[in-house]
C-alpha cells in the first residue's frame, strides 16, 4: 500500500460514527481511500446510501485529520498503525465480520495467531468476581495463553494485572484512541502491560476521547482476538454480554463462569450456561476449549495440586474467622456476632489476614481474595 | 471639662483596657466620636443622649468630644454606651465630687437602650479577665452578663439601669457585690436525654467512637443513609470525660465574644458543634470584617460533628487542614494577626456513595464507578491524612436488629474513657498537651514507643499500604490511646494491628488493583 493511500486511510478511519464495513465498501466502490476523499458529498451520500448531513460531517471530520501528523505522534510514542490489507495486519481481525479498516498498536503483538482468551466482565465487581477472575486469568497467564481484555475497571483490570503479574503478554483493546488512557486511574496498570510485552490496541484516532459509543464497537475487537471469550461476571444487559453475543456471531466459543442465582453480577454469566455455553471452572476447562491446532506448547496445569501450605500457618484464632468468613463477605460486626471476640482482638486477627493476602477488605466487608 | 473613664474592648478574643475620655467645651452643640470607632460604636451617640435625658439627666448642649484611647485600634461592640454616658455626666459637672472620685476606682460595660435600661454585650469575660490581669480590682456590667463575669476574677456590680448607676455613684445606693465563682466546685450539670446503648449493633463504629473521646482523635464514619451515623455522633457527647477548669474558662471566653454565653446558663457540657454542609468558609473557620471565631473555634475542647461530609464545599474542606494540624486558627490581616483556639474533636460522616447504598446488603446502587471515585475523591489525601480513625457502617437487618446486644450504656464508656484520660493527664503533667492526639512530635517519640514486633507490623503495613509519615505518627498515637483504654504501659503490636483496621478509605493498596 502507498503511503499516500495510508495517510487517506487514517482520515477515513478518524469518523468514529460510520460502520467500518462502510468504509471498506466505500474504498472499494471509489477503488481506494484517496479516491473516496475526492468526492463530494453528495456522491458519497448517492453511494453510500447515507443521509447528506452524515456525509457532510463524514468528510469535515476525514479533513479535521492530518495523516502525517497522526503518523508523528504514533511513532513518538513508540506505536505503530497497521493497515488492513498489509502482511503485518492481524489476519483474525480481518477475517472478521466489520474487520477495522486498521488498528494502531502500542507495545508488541508478536504473533497475533497466538492462543488468546478473552476475559470480560463487569465494572462493578464482586469479590466473588474478583476471586473468580484472579484465579482463572492467573493460571492462564501461567499455561502461556495471552489474555485479552479491555482495560476498563473491575473484571478487565483484574485480569491484565493477573498477566502482568505473571510477566505475560496481554493484548488490551480500549475504547480511546491509543494516545489516552481510560479511565485514568489504569495509567500505571497500562504503562506495565507494555513493559511486559503485551500490547495495547485500538482502532480509533490517536487522541479519540471514551465515547460511549466507542466501547460497544470495541468489543468486537476483543472477540476478534480471542480464540474464545469468557464472561466472568456481568449484568444480564452489559457490555460483557454484547462481547459474548459478538464472540458467538463470529463463530467463538464461548464460556462462563458461573455465579450464585442471587448475585446481579452473575446474572449475565449464568443465563449464558442456561444457553449453552460452557461453564469455565477452571482455566483447564477454557484451555480444552481452545481450538486443537493453537493448544500446542500450552502448559495444561494438573488439578488439585495448588494445596500448597501457606508460607506461615494460620493461627487457630485465623483459621476461625477465615472459616466464618468462608465465600461470603462479612463485617466486622458480623463477626464480632458471631464469635465472642471484642471489636480490639477481631481488628487485630483481620489486618494480620488482610495483610498476608489471605482477605481483603471492600467497603467495610470482608471476603476471601483466593479460593 | 474632662472626665476619663475606664473601660475594655476586645482584639480577637484577647481583651484590652480602653480610656474613654469625654470633653465638654463651649461651642455649637455637636457630638463627636474619635479613636476608630467603628459603625456600632458611632451609633452610641444618639443611644447615650437620648439614655441621659431620659433618666432623668440634662444632655449637654455643647460641643463635645470623644477619644477612645488608644485611639489607633479599630473597636467595635455596644459596650462603650455606658462608659460614654457616664464620661458625659461627669464632665458636665452633673456628678457630685465624690462620685467622681469613684468613678475613678471601677471599670465600665454596658450597652444602653434609649430608656437608660443597660443591656447585656458580647466579650465580657475575656474583657474582665484582661482588666483583672492589668490589676482592675471592681467593675460595674449589666445584670444580663452577671453569670460570665463571675468567673474572671474580678469584683462585679452588675446593674439595670444608668439612674441606678449614678445612685450607686453617689453612695444613695449600694450595689450587692456578686460572689465570685469558684470554678473548681463547678456545679457541672451534664444531663443527657440520649444514650449510646440506644443504637443497635454497629460495635466497631461505638469503638472507633470510644477511641476518639478517650485519646480526642477524628473519626470518619461511612455508611449508607439510617445506618446510625448521625445517631452516633450525636451521642458521642455522653461519653466525653467532664470538663476540667481551664478547657472551660477557653470555652466561655470564645462563647462570650460570640455573644452565645446567655443562652448556655449553667450548662457546662464540651461544646457540640454541628454546622450544615452550606455552611460558608468564614463562618466554618471564623474571620469576617471585625474578625469572629467560626464553628472550628466554637468547638474548642469539644466536637466538632461534620454531617454530609462530602457534600461540604471543597474549599470549606480544606480550610480545615490548619485546625487539625495545629489546633488554632490564624486569621491575618495587613495590619494585625489574630489567633482562635481551635483544639476539636472532629466527627465527620459521609455516604459511600452520591446515592448512599453503595456496599448495601439490600438496596442497589445507581451509581457509576466514576461517581463512587469521585464522591470519595472529594476527601483530599492531606484531609484525610488527619483523620485517624475510619469505620464503614452496615445497615442492619431486622433479625440482627431484633437479637443485637445493645451494648455498653454511655456511663459505662465514660468510666472507661475517664479512666484513660486519667493515665493521659499524668503523662502530659505540665505541658499544654490535655490528650494523645494532641501530642506533638517529640511527645509522640518519647511516649510512643513500638514494641519489637510492632516495627515489623507497621514496616508491613507501609510497605503493602503506602501509608504517609504523617499517618505513620497518626497510628502512633491512636495506637497510644488504645494501649490507655485497656491500661497497657506499653504499645502492643495487637494495638496497633487494630489501629491499621481503621483506616478503609485508604484501603487501595491491597483491595484495588
Amino acid at each position: 500500500m502507498k503511503y499516500e493511500e495510508k495517510l487517506a486511510r487514517l482520515k477515513v478511519n478518524s469518523f468514529s460514527y460510520l460502520r467500518s464495513d462502510w468504509l471498506n465498501q466505500m474504498i472499494e466502490i471509489f477503488s481506494s481511500a484517496q479516491e473516496l476523499l475526492k468526492q463530494d458529498a453528495k456522491t458519497i451520500s448517492k453511494e453510500g446510501k447515507i443521509s447528506l448531513e452524515s456525509a457532510e460531517s463524514f468528510l469535515k471530520s476525514c479533513s479535521m485529520l492530518d495523516g502525517e501528523k497522526e503518523m508523528e505522534k504514533v511513532e513518538k510514542v513508540g506505536g505503530k498503525v497497521l493497515f488492513n490489507g498489509e502482511e503485518d495486519f492481524p489476519q483474525r481481525l480481518a477475517n472478521i465480520k466489520e474487520a477495522p479498516l486498521l488498528i494502531y498498536v502500542r507495545g508488541d503483538l508478536g504473533d497475533s495467531e497466538r492462543a488468546s482468551v478473552g476475559m470480560v466482565g463487569t465494572r462493578k465487581i464482586s469479590p466473588y468476581g474478583r476471586r473468580a477472575a484472579s484465579k482463572l486469568a492467573g493460571d492462564l497467564a501461567q499455561s502461556g495463553v495471552v489474555l485479552v481484555s479491555g482495560l476498563a475497571r473491575g473484571i478487565d483490570s483484574v485480569v491484565h494485572a493477573e498477566a502482568v503479574k505473571n510477566q505475560r503478554p496481554t493484548w488490551s483493546l480500549i475504547g480511546t484512541g491509543i494516545g489516552r488512557c481510560y479511565p485514568a486511574e489504569n495509567r500505571e496498570l497500562a504503562r506495565a502491560i507494555l513493559e511486559t510485552g503485551g500490547a495495547i490496541i485500538s482502532e480509533l484516532p490517536f487522541d479519540a476521547p471514551p465515547l460511549a459509543h466507542h466501547f460497544p464497537r470495541r468489543n468486537r475487537l476483543i472477540a476478534g482476538l480471542s480464540d474464545i471469550v469468557v464472561v466472568v461476571e456481568g449484568e444480564v444487559k452489559s457490555g460483557a454480554l454484547i462481547t459474548a453475543k459478538i464472540a458467538l456471531e463470529q463463530g467463538l466459543d464461548v464460556m462462563a463462569v458461573p455465579g450464585p442465582i442471587d448475585s446481579p453480577t452473575s446474572g449475565g454469566p449464568n443465563k449464558l450456561i442456561k444457553e449453552g455455553a460452557g461453564m469455565a471452572l477452571s482455566a483447564n476447562d477454557i484451555i480444552d476449549a481452545i481450538p486443537s491446532t493453537k493448544k500446542f506448547g500450552l502448559k495444561v496445569k494438573k488439578l488439585y495440586n495448588e494445596s500448597k501450605a501457606p508460607s506461615e500457618p494460620l493461627t487457630e484464632q485465623e483459621q476461625k474467622i477465615l472459616d466464618l468468613i468462608g465465600e461470603s463477605s462479612k463485617s466486622v460486626d458480623d463477626l464480632a456476632l458471631e464469635t465472642d471476640l471484642q471489636i480490639a482482638q477481631l481488628s487485630a486477627v483481620l489486618f494480620s489476614l488482610e495483610i498476608a493476602g489471605i482477605i481483603i477488605c471492600t467497603d467495610g466487608k470482608y471476603s476471601r481474595s483466593k479460593f | 471639662m474632662l472626665c476619663s473613664i475606664t473601660s475594655a474592648c476586645l482584639k480577637g478574643i484577647e481583651g484590652y483596657i480602653v480610656n474613654v475620655e469625654v470633653d465638654i467645651a463651649a461651642g455649637l452643640p455637636s457630638l463627636t466620636l474619635v479613636g476608630l470607632p467603628d459603625q456600632e460604636v458611632k451609633e452610641a451617640k444618639d443611644r447615650v443622649l437620648a439614655a441621659i435625658r431620659n433618666s432623668g439627666f440634662d444632655s449637654p448642649t455643647k460641643k463635645i468630644t470623644i477619644n477612645l484611647v488608644p485611639a489607633e485600634i479599630k473597636k467595635s461592640g455596644t459596650h462603650f454606651d455606658l462608659p460614654i454616658a457616664l464620661g458625659i455626666l461627669g464632665a458636665s459637672g452633673q456628678l457630685s465630687n465624690t462620685a467622681q472620685e469613684k468613678l475613678k476606682k471601677f471599670v465600665f460595660i454596658g450597652a444602653l437602650g434609649l430608656t437608660g435600661k443597660i443591656h447585656g454585650c458580647a466579650g465580657v469575660l475575656p474583657m474582665l479577665i484582661a482588666l483583672s490581669r492589668q490589676g482592675k480590682a471592681q467593675a460595674v456590667i449589666p445584670q444580663d452578663n452577671l453569670q460570665e463575669a463571675s468567673y474572671a476574677g474580678i469584683k462585679t456590680f452588675s446593674v439595670k439601669n444608668l439612674k441606678q448607676v449614678v445612685d450607686f455613684l453617689e453612695d444613695k445606693i449600694s450595689l450587692e457585690q456578686e460572689e465570685e465563682t469558684n470554678s473548681e466546685t463547678l456545679n457541672i450539670q451534664e444531663v443527657y436525654t440520649e444514650d449510646f446503648s440506644e443504637v443497635k449493633g454497629q460495635a466497631l463504629a461505638k469503638r472507633a467512637l470510644e477511641i476518639a473521646a478517650a485519646g480526642g482523635h477524628n473519626v470518619l464514619m461511612m455508611g449508607p443513609p439510617g445506618t446510625g451515623k448521625s445517631m452516633l455522633a450525636k451521642r458521642f457527647a455522653t461519653i466525653l470525660p467532664p470538663l476540667e477548669k481551664e478547657e472551660m474558662l477557653e470555652i466561655l471566653q470564645i462563647y462570650s465574644v460570640c455573644g452565645l454565653l446567655n443562652k448556655r446558663k449553667g450548662n457546662f457540657q464540651r461544646p457540640f458543634r454541628d454546622p450544615h454542609h452550606t455552611i460558608s468558609n468564614i463562618a466554618l473557620i471564623g474571620g469576617g470584617q471585625n474578625p469572629r471565631p467560626g464553628e472550628v473555634s466554637l468547638a474548642h475542647n469539644g466536637v466538632l460533628f461534620l454531617d454530609e461530609f462530602a457534600e461540604f464545599s471543597r474549599t470549606s474542606l480544606e480550610v480545615l487542614r490548619e485546625p487539625l494540624e495545629t489546633f488554632k486558627v490564624t486569621i491575618a490581616r495587613a495590619k494585625e494577626t489574630l489567633t482562635f483556639p481551635a483544639k476539636f474533636t472532629l466527627i465527620a460522616a459521609m455516604n459511600p456513595c452520591p446515592c448512599g447504598y453503595h456496599g448495601h446488603n439490600v438496596k442497589v446502587c445507581n451509581c457509576t464507578p466514576v461517581q463512587i471515585s469521585r464522591y470519595k475523591a472529594k476527601i483530599s489525601g492531606p484531609l484525610l491524612d488527619r483523620i485517624d480513625l475510619t469505620v464503614n457502617l452496615m445497615p442492619v437487618n431486622f433479625s440482627d436488629w431484633e437479637k443485637k446486644s445493645e451494648g455498653p450504656t454511655s456511663k459505662e464508656i465514660r468510666q472507661r474513657v475517664i479512666a484513660a484520660r486519667q493515665i493521659q493527664k499524668e503523662r502530659f503533667k505540665n505541658t499544654a498537651t490535655t490528650a494523645n492526639a494532641f501530642m506533638s512530635v517529640s511527645q509522640i517519640k518519647e511516649f510512643c514507643v513500638l514494641p519489637k514486633d510492632g516495627a515489623q507490623v507497621l514496616e508491613l503495613a507501609m510497605k503493602k499500604l503506602g501509608l504517609s509519615a504523617r499517618s505513620l505518627d497518626k497510628i502512633l498515637k491512636t495506637a497510644r490511646t488504645i494501649a490507655d483504654l485497656e491500661g497497657s504501659k506499653d504499645i502492643k503490636k495487637e494495638h496497633l494491628m487494630e489501629v491499621l483496621q481503621y483506616r478503609p478509605l485508604d484501603r487501595k493498596g491491597v483491595s484495588d488493583i
